[in-house]
This record gives structure tokens, sequence and C-alpha cells, in this order.
């Protein structure tokens, strides 16, 4: 019958063995699906904002890009506040970035006279919770420079001195991106709800650092998509772990089954150093040991002029190098040598 | 087998008494052969630097075209030139040295800064930091407005691409740059980092030229019998003409200012020479207007000699051809035509063991025949009719003999673009006749391939070390689960499928001769539990497959699976339970019965399957898609509504009742809620025809176990395309306010923005038919892009971790031992076995 010997169990050892290439099978199994992901940035309806997906968020992340193209944190709240919509929505509320321009229904800009006239909108300002003195003391505060008259729903600035127009323009630009309340970066902050009815705060823009100051906010564990920001306010531990998890939801997104382990290991190889360097040509890849490695990978010309000026020597260790030169490579079954007694050998030369 | 082991390479820069060292001759004449297509003594050929043509030899070495690998030669350049790629370095020691005493202007405090770090970079051998802080000091000194040791005053420095400097405003030329960085003190370099026994800076200013042997550059024949030199002997030539009008101009007391225009030509021709791609440099042509390819260009990139050539290399011992499928053949195995197999070889190293096999192979006059005996002192010699004897007589242990291909010796097999490990793997040669290589069918998808054209190649392990790594880790048995994920790469796909759910989908009998012939295809000859009504049950035919003690339950499309005691109770075996969708079964019976089972296993489920297809007949016929009155019908409802619900958000936007979704503007709300609402028409479509069809339609039966297709074909055929998508929008753009010239402008009918109602059963209208092309192209268009993008990441990671492997505690290490991972993946288990309950 078909099996040879049957109850044999094949695979008892499940560990993974010595010498195996686990940065190579990593990239592989990374590398190799890669090819059936989307390249479009998907637009689900009902969430905030884009959310970044696919071959391009993946090359965001394993590139370690300063500037995100969508970053969003999910906050989570309080306990004591979590399950009262009011509150929370009071909460959401200080996240959102709020600037001059969004609370005025028109602004007239007086280049001649140096003035600017804004109109303020009643409505918008209740929505964010600010009042027109509020407005005037922000701006008196944030701006020297500038004078402010109040007429009805109509506050008109001026420069106290008079400057080419130019700078004037400028000044004014400020003015109309002056922030006035909520936390910088942060354009939007839905409130969303778990299974357990409980609210949590997902916004569009990534700021650990501010959202945790505010009252309500579990500090501890606000979830961000951005590695950087997850560096900065939680350490380079989080900032691993921020990496891997987003590499694994973009490929569960996709449909994609990558083990994690692959994951976690490009996110440890990328915080290695204790900040996040990416993959490429400035990164992990780039930095190596190996003058020929670099050579090999890009920017040839220039590493050998660099290696030659400062007298480097190439030890010779990893895999590109060996693979140049024709040696064995320190890998997998390269990694081994054969031994044999010393007595053994003197029997069989004996037999022969 | 390595005779010398390189411990490490040093790089530094050769100084011109070096070069002269190295260098056979000082080249003279400008020119590369005379009238007699003889090699002029003191040119560029000269026959010092090494021969290319098969009759000359050698004048140095005394060898031959082969055997002399060719020696360097020299130019003594008469006015010094700057070597492009070091300017920059040169710029910047200028930057940090004083313009009259030529010392580094290193402060007392920051030389003991400076010290400290250089200690630090020493102490762990990392030569990058040094490039870093030398970046940074010069960053300092630049700045600094008197020489902290002379007190002089300092000057702007200026630099101009490629090769130009000026110290305040005025041209510096680079005999005066030689003297300058000439003076500056070995122990000034190297309180800044650099190795003066590595470079001297004034080395870098070219007073010498290595020219390099003439193997390096050879000229080819033409078939016209003319010579056609290679680019570097033109720049060459190029550089020694310049340097001889030069000389000759400098003798006889030309103007400064024709010197100096000579002098820049010179420097134009190095600066190519060494890199033709400098920027700021215009490109030096051949007289077809092809750029050179000089220096730089030859190392460079994905053609440079470090990708192409070293990284890489051609290899013999290799075959390719077209693949197509065997179900005969196992996974393990390669269907080798014949013709391959008689020209390739495989080395039997003599032993007194195996001395009488290797005679036989040798005396064979016909297949399977040795073709070639290797001494033991390295001479091949051919077996033909008259040596055959000679040949075995001497024969003795250390001899090589090289014998044909034959049936199981292990080949290596790589179908390319090679995306993973799997994409090679070590098979068993059957030898067949034919001239394609053979493959069982399931054995394609790690490969990713299939059998409409698609070519691969065949590798023969030359040495026994080669031979027994793939056989003990690159046999695809071996690699039943995928590194990524553990799950099975091997399963059952499209007829294997509909083989199995005709067999095990309970109502198919066969009477005893069926049965018992449908068995004897595999290799049993036992019969099944015969049923109640005398005949034979298809899922007790397919439960002759399994061990005895296979237990297994699990679910497939549609239901529970239950195996008891090898014998199939209950559920058809569909793609989830052996195919695409998860082939959990395949997964246990490998982890539960090994590689030799599971190889045979697999052959006989094809062979099974296949069988039973061949014996019910399965054909997809225009029948299956024929559109009904009711159908018919049900589409016009379904667009209907699908319409009428846009229409109604349309309606929305227009009276502003339809509030915007957080975080868009409300049009935006409105494209994205009406291309949702769209989208939906094909599921609706689908749903109706989940409920109506049945399992008398073939194709959708197909769909419906996963052989092959999906509901979506159907529907495409037989209800609509439905709505079509352009970079994931709706089609919008072509003419102002419309898609196609034959709409309305701003036409708010969903069909004027790519929703196409027409299916192809019944033939597409022709704007239908453009949108669908629409939709068709950009997704053409986007996925060769993918390709080109998803490479270049794939390119970079593999670069990035590629020295990485578990050391000896499973940690991860780097090529540095460097700590990656304390323990690899947080817990040691290898990726490939995550499905396996382990013992622990």
């Amino acid at each position: 019958m078909a099996a040879k010997k049957e109850n044999e169990i094949s695979i008892k050892n499940v560990d993974v063995q010595y010498g195996e290439p686990v940065g190579v099978v990593a990239a592989q199994s990374m590398g190799e699906p890669s090819t059936q992901m989307v390249l479009r940035t998907f637009h689900s309806a009902g969430i905030a904002t884009t959310i970044s997906s696919g071959l391009p968020r993946v090359i965001e992340l394993v590139d370690a890009r300063k500037k995100q193209a969508s970053p969003t944190m999910i906050v989570p709240l309080d306990p004591k506040i979590k399950k009262n919509y009011d509150a929370v929505k009071k909460l959401a509320k200080k996240f959102q970035e709020v600037r001059i321009k969004d609370v005025i229904l028109k602004h007239i800009e007086n280049l001649k006279e140096s003035k600017l006239e804004l109109v303020l909108s009643k409505s918008k300002m209740e929505d964010n919770m600010l009042t027109e003195d509020q407005i005037i003391e922000k701006l008196t505060k944030k701006f020297s420079g500038i004078s402010i008259e109040k007429k009805s729903n109509h506050l008109i600035i001026s420069q106290k001195k008079a400057k080419d127009i130019h700078s004037t323009r400028i000044a004014f630009v400020h003015i109309m991106d002056f922030q006035l309340s909520g936390i910088k970066g942060i354009n939007k902050a839905v409130i969303m709800q778990n299974d357990d009815e409980s609210f949590y705060i997902f916004t569009s823009g990534s700021n650990i650092s501010e959202a945790m100051q505010l009252e309500g906010v579990l500090s501890e564990s606000i979830y961000s998509t951005d590695p950087f920001d997850v560096l900065k306010s939680y350490g380079v531990e989080a900032a691993r772990n921020a990496i891997a998890y987003e590499l694994k939801n973009t490929m569960q997104h996709e449909g994609v089954k990558v083990d994690f382990r692959h994951m976690g290991l490009i996110a440890d190889s990328m915080t290695l150093t204790g900040t996040i360097i990416g993959v490429g040509r400035h990164g992990l890849a780039g930095t190596k040991a190996s003058v020929f490695a670099r050579a090999a990978y890009e920017e040839t010309v220039k590493h050998f002029v660099n290696a030659s000026i400062f007298g480097e020597s190439d030890p010779l260790k990893g895999v590109s190098e060996n693979v140049l030169i024709g040696k064995q490579i320190h890998v997998g079954t390269g990694l081994v040598k054969l031994a044999i007694k010393k007595e053994d050998l003197k029997k069989i030369k004996a037999e022969e | 087998m390595q005779a010398e082991i390189i411990d490490n390479i040093k790089f530094t820069t050769l100084s011109p008494d070096t070069i002269k060292k190295m260098s056979v001759a000082k080249l003279i004449v400008a020119d590369t052969y005379n009238e007699d297509g003889y090699p002029i003594d003191g040119g560029l050929m000269d026959q010092r630097l090494g021969v290319i043509d098969p009759g000359l030899k050698c004048k140095t070495c005394g060898g031959r075209a082969k055997s002399c690998m060719g020696h360097f030669g020299h130019i003594e350049l008469v006015r010094p030139v700057i070597h492009p790629e070091f300017a920059r370095f040169i710029y910047m020691l200028l930057q940090s040295t004083c313009e009259k005493c030529n010392r580094v202007m290193l402060s007392k405090e920051l030389a003991d800064d400076v010290k400290l770090a250089l200690k630090e970079i020493n102490l762990n051998a990392d030569e990058q930091k040094e490039e870093l802080l030398f970046n940074d000091i010069v960053k300092k000194l630049k700045t600094l407005k008197k020489c902290p040791y002379c007190g002089t005053e300092q000057h702007k420095r200026k630099f101009e691409r490629p090769t130009f400097f000026y110290l305040n405003g005025e041209t510096i030329k680079p005999d005066t740059i030689r003297d300058w960085l000439e003076n500056i003190p070995d122990e000034d370099l190297i309180s800044i980092g650099i190795d003066p026994k590595a470079t001297r800076p004034e080395w870098l200013i070219l007073s010498v030229l290595l020219v390099p042997p003439v193997n390096v550059r050879p000229s080819i024949t033409l078939e016209s019998g003319e010579r056609s030199e290679d680019d570097l002997t033109h720049k060459l030539v190029e550089i020694m003409r310049i340097n001889e009008r030069l000389s000759q101009d400098i003798d006889a007391g030309a103007p400064q200012i024709i010197i100096d225009d000579l002098w820049e030509l010179l420097q134009y021709h190095v600066t190519t020479y060494f890199n033709n791609e400098t920027p700021g440099v215009p490109v030096a042509r051949h007289r077809s207007t092809k750029p050179l390819k000089t220096l730089a260009q030859r190392l460079k990139g994905k053609e440079g000699r470090l990708r192409y050539n070293l990284s890489g290399k051609r290899v013999n011992f290799s075959a390719r051809s077209v693949i197509s499928s065997d179900a005969s053949l196992t996974i393990n195995q390669v269907g080798v035509p014949m013709k391959i197999a008689s020209v390739m070889t495989i080395p039997l190293y003599v032993t007194k063991w195996n001395i009488e096999a290797a005679k036989k192979f040798i005396m064979n006059p016909d297949y399977p025949k040795a073709l070639n005996v290797i001494s033991k002192s390295g001479i091949r010699k051919r077996v033909t009719e008259t040596n055959r004897e000679d040949l075995v007589a001497s024969l003795e242990p250390g001899d090589i003999v090289e014998r044909q291909l034959m049936d199981n010796d292990i080949v290596l097999f790589n179908r390319q673009p090679t995306l993973h490990r799997l994409s090679i793997m070590a098979h068993r040669v059957k030898v067949m006749p034919g001239k394609t290589f053979r493959i069982q069918v399931s054995a394609a998808y790690p490969y990713n391939a299939d059998y409409d054209g698609d070519e691969m190649n065949l590798h023969v392990p030359q040495t026994l070390e080669a031979q027994a790594e793939a056989i003990y880790m690159m046999q695809p048995k071996n690699l039943m689960l995928s590194a990524r994920h553990g799950q099975p790469v091997f399963y059952a796909e499209e007829d294997e499928i509909a083989g199995l759910y005709f067999i095990t989908k309970g109502d198919t009998y066969y009477t005893k001769d069926e049965a018992a012939l449908m068995l004897s295809y595999i290799g049993i000859f036992d019969l099944p539990e015969e049923s109640e009504n005398g005949l034979y049950n298809g899922k007790s035919i397919i439960s002759m497959l399994f061990p005895k003690d296979f237990n297994f339950t699990g679910n497939n499309l549609k239901g529970p699976v239950v195996i008891k005691n090898g014998k199939l109770i209950e559920g058809i075996l569909d793609s989830k339970m052996i195919g695409e969708k998860g082939s959990t079964l395949i997964s246990k019976l490998f982890i539960d019965y090994g590689p030799d089972f599971i190889e045979r296993f697999i052959l006989n489920l094809t062979k099974l399957s296949l069988r039973a297809v061949y014996k019910r007949g399965l054909t997809v016929s225009v029948k299956d898609y024929l559109v009904t009155n009711e159908m018919i019908n049900e589409r016009e409802r379904i667009i209907k509504e699908v319409e009428d619900k846009a229409n109604k958000i349309i309606e929305g936007y227009n009276d502003r009742t339809l509030d915007a979704l957080p975080g868009y503007t409300r049009k935006q709300t409105m494209t994205t809620l009406l291309f949702a609402q769209l989208s939906e028409a094909r599921d609706i479509a689908g749903k109706y025809l989940n409920k109506t069809m049945n399992t008398t339609n073939n194709a959708f039966l197909l769909a419906s176990i996963g052989a092959r297709g999906s509901i979506m074909n159907v529907i495409q055929m037989s209800m609509l395309l439905g709505q079509q998508s352009v970079r994931g929008k709706r089609p919008s753009r072509g003419y102002s306010g419309r898609v196609l010239p034959y709409f309305r402008k701003n036409d708010k009918d969903p069909r004027a923005k790519g929703f196409v109602t027409s299916c192809f059963f019944e033939g597409l209208t022709p704007t239908d038919f453009f949108e669908h092309a629409m939709g068709a192209r950009d997704s053409a268009a986007t996925k060769s892009l993918v390709t080109a993008v998803s490479g270049y990441m794939y390119r970079r990671l593999v670069n990035a971790m590629m020295d990485f492997y578990i050391s000896d505690d499973k940690s991860v290490r780097g090529s540095g031992m460097e700590l990656i991972q304390p323990i690899y993946g947080g817990d040691g288990v290898d990726p490939m076995y995550v499905n396996v309950e382990s013992d622990k």
C-alpha cells in the first residue's frame, strides 16, 4: 500500500537550521509575491483619508521614508470616557488641527495698504470651540508686527511697519496658515466604535508626542502607522514592531500570505542601529562593511574611489564579495567545514 | 576547492613610481598597427604589453595569445592632469590646507577631538566612518580665515566641474596643485584620517598614465578584414596624440594660450578615458555617435563587470528547452529528451570500487556511453572508436570518466525569473523521446510555469558535494512546504480538481471492471470495499490512496470533510481541500507520512483523477453561457436597480442632501459612492447566478469547485460586464466633459462613464466596447509597471539582507557577526514548519 512506513512521522524538528540564509529567504518571501500586488493606493470609503496600501506602502516602509504618504493614528481612550460619546467628541476636536483659514468665510487681501481682512464664520468657530477673542489673543501672541482691529465679525489685520509687497504677502500667508488649536499634522480626527461599543479616535496624520499629552488618551498605547513617529515617542523597539506590523497589515490586505518572521527580520535589520534605516543605497545595502558588496550594488565607481583614498580593506566576509571573487560563501552549507580525526585519516591511508 | 585563501583585499591608489615599476614599456607612438597589420613598437599594441594575434609571441614573457595574461605599459604626460574621479577629494584637501604653508589647518583643540574620533574608528575597524569624519572636518576647516600655523590669510577656493580649480578667483593649474598637495606632511594627512601609504594626494594628479594590457582592450577583426579597435584603445590613441602635440608645441616655444588649450584638451581626453559620463563634460563618441565605453562604464551597472561578469557567470553543463506536462512523472522527476541526455555529461569519479562500471561505459558504443576520460593529470581525452581499448587499459582510480546523463541522475531545473528558491529545484532525470523537458503537471506552480511555450533551464551538478546538496536539500518532495508561509506548493489543479470532484461527489459508482482498471493504472491491484448495489463508490476508490491509519477532518468550500482510518467518509475533495485555495490535506499527509509518500500520493492522485475525467468527459460549451429570457429580465432588473440607486446619489448631490463622508468633499463623496454602487451590479448578478445555476452547467460547476475560472467569467459572459475602472475610478477622460464623442457633454447616465451593460455572449455595443477596452488597457499598463517597481524593491531587499544567517545559537547574524535577532523569529521555528504541530 501507499505509505512505506505507516505511522512514521517525518517532521519532528521544526527548528530553523544552522546556517539557514534567513535574510535571503525573508527578502524572497516579500519580493516574490510583490509582483502580484497592486500599485495603486486604495480609497476606502468611510474612513477619514485615503490609506496608502499595496506595493507603494511596502516600498515606503522598507525605504524608511521620513515623509509618509498618509500616516494615521489609532488613539485608545481612557476607560472613564471611552463610552461617553460627547466626551469623546470633545476630545476629538482637540486633535484636529484648526488654522485661520478653517474658521473664516472669506478673506480679502489688500497688499497696497498691507491689510488683511478676515470674515470669521460663527458656526465654524463654534464647531472648533473657539471665540473671536481667543483668536485675536493667539494671533497677537504669535505675530508681533501686526495690529488687529475688530469690526463685527470682521478682523482687519494690518502690518505695524510698512513692508514691501513680497514680505507682506508672505506674512499674510503665514497668518492664514496659523494654527489656532489642535495637534500639528493632524488634519482629521474621526470617532470610531469598537465591538464592545466603546469609542476610539482615528486620525489622519500622526503626532504621538502631542497626542499623548491630551487628557483622556491612553498615552502608552497609541498606534501609529508612521514608524518615525513611533520611534520618537516610544523608542526603537516599538518602532521595530510598528514596521513589522505595518508590513504584515499591508501584505494581509493584499491577500498575500507571508509568515510574520520574515517581516520581523526585515524590521529588526532596519532598526539594528538604534534608529530606522532603509534597505536601499543610503541604508542597509549602502553601508555594508565590504567595498565589493557596496560596489556591486550601486554607485560602483564612487565606492572604489573612496575606498582607495582612505585605504579601506575588504574583509571578504559577506555573500556578495565572495561570489565576486569566487570563494565559497559563508552561509548555508558554505558555513560548515568538514573535520576528520587524525587517527581515522591514518586508518584510511593504511587501508590504501 | 580553494587552493589559496584570500583573507582581505586592500584598496589604494597608484603612485607614479609604482606605475613605472609596473610598466614594461613606455609608449611613445600614438598608433596601433602598421600597414602590414603588425603591432608598432612603442605603440599602443606594443608586443611587450602582450599579444592577441595567435601567431605572435609576447616580448615580455614569451607566451602566446592564450598563455600570456598581458602586461601594463605607461604614457608619460608632458603636463600633469587631474584624475577626474578624485577631483572632489582634491578640492576638499585644498579647502582644508593652508594656501601658503600647505599644512592641514587643524587647530590644537580640534586636532585632539579628531584624534579621539579616529582612535575609536580604528578600534572598530570601521573605515567607512573615516569618510564621514573627513567630510565633517573639511566642513569646519573651509570656513577658517587664517592658518593656525603660519597665520596666512586664506582666500576662497572654488571648484568647477569637472576639473577646474580657482584660488581667489584665479585658475590654479594641475602642476601648481600638485606642488601644493606634495607639500602636505604625512602626519597631517594621518590626523584627518587619510592613509598616506594608500594615497598620497599628489598621486591623484596624473603625470604618468597606466596603460592596460592589450588583452584588456583587444581589437576585433571584422569580416571585411578590417581591424576595429576597442573603445579604450581609441581613447588612449587620442590621449597620446594630444600629448605628442603638446610636447612639440612646448619645445617649439608656442604661445602660452595654445599650450593651455592643448593642456585642457589633454585633460578632457583623460577625463573621458576614466569616465565618459562625468557630469559637465561632453560625451566622447564614435563616428557613429555611439558613446564610448570607457573604464567606469565597464564596471558600472547591470551590464558592467561587477554585476554581469563577476556576480553572475555563464555556465557549462546546462541545457534549455520548452517544457510540457506529463502526468506519469512524479513531481520529483524531469523528463529529459534523449538528444540532450546524450550530449550532457556527468563525471564518474573512478575508484577501485567502480572501475569496472566505468570501463563498461567507455566500452559501450551506444547510449549510455562515456564521452570523455580525464586522467589524473588533468588531460581530457575524447572517447572514440579507435582509442576505446587504450583508454580502458590505462584507466585507474583517480581518473574521471564523463558519461552521458542517465535515469535517476540528479539535475537542477530552473525557470526564470528566478524569484524565489523554489524556482530552482533538483529533479531526477527520466530520459525520454521527444524534444521538450517534461515535468509533472503539479510541479509547475513553484516555478510559476505553464505549458504554453515556457522554456526552462537544466543544469548538471558536477561535483559530489553539489550533487549531495541537491539531493538532500533541493528535491521537490522535500520542499513540499513553502518557506514563505508553510503551506504546500504542490497541489492538484484544474482537471485534477474536476476529476476528484467526480470521484468523490458521492453518487458516482464504478463497475468492478472500471474500478479495477482505474486502480491498476496507479499500481494498486486490490479492490476497495464493495457498496450495497454491487458497485464501487468513488469515495472508496479514492480512499485506496490514503494510509490505513490516516485520520483527518477539515472543511472544503461547501462543508466538512472527514477521513477516518484511511477512508473518505464525508465530503468532496475540492480546491480548498487539495488545491490552490488551501491544500490542508496535502500538508497533513506530508507532515505525517513524509516526502516519499507524498511523491507517490501526488502521482497517484493525478493519474486517478485524470482517469476519472477521461471517463466522464468534461467540456465547457456555448450552452453553458446561453442567455435565457429569464436572465435578460434579471439583468434589466439589476441594471435598473443599480442605476436608480446611482441616480439617487446624483440627485442627492444636486439638491445638497448628500452629506460628505469624513475627509472628503461632497463631489468626491459622490464619485466614490457612485463607483461603489455601480460596481455592485456584478455582485448582484453573481448572487443571482449562484441561486439559479446548478452543476449541470459545466462552466458554473468548474468555478464552484475551484477547478477553473470563476463565477465572474459566467457573469461577464451571460449577464453584464459591469462597471469599468481606469486608475481606480470611473473612466472620465478623453473628450471635454465626456468619455467618448457618442455621449452628450456632462451626461449623468452611468453608461456614459464606463458602466457596461452588455455581455460577451450577446456582444458589446460600440460604446461599451471602447469603455471596456479602456479598462483593459489600464490594467495591462499597470501590470507592466508593477513588475519594474517590485523588481527593484526586491533587489534592494536581497542586497540588504543576503548576509544574514542562523548562527549556532539560533541567533540571526550578519556578515560581521553583528546580532540581528537573538533568536530567530522570537521562537527559532522555521517558517516552513509553522503549521506543524511539534512535539514540544
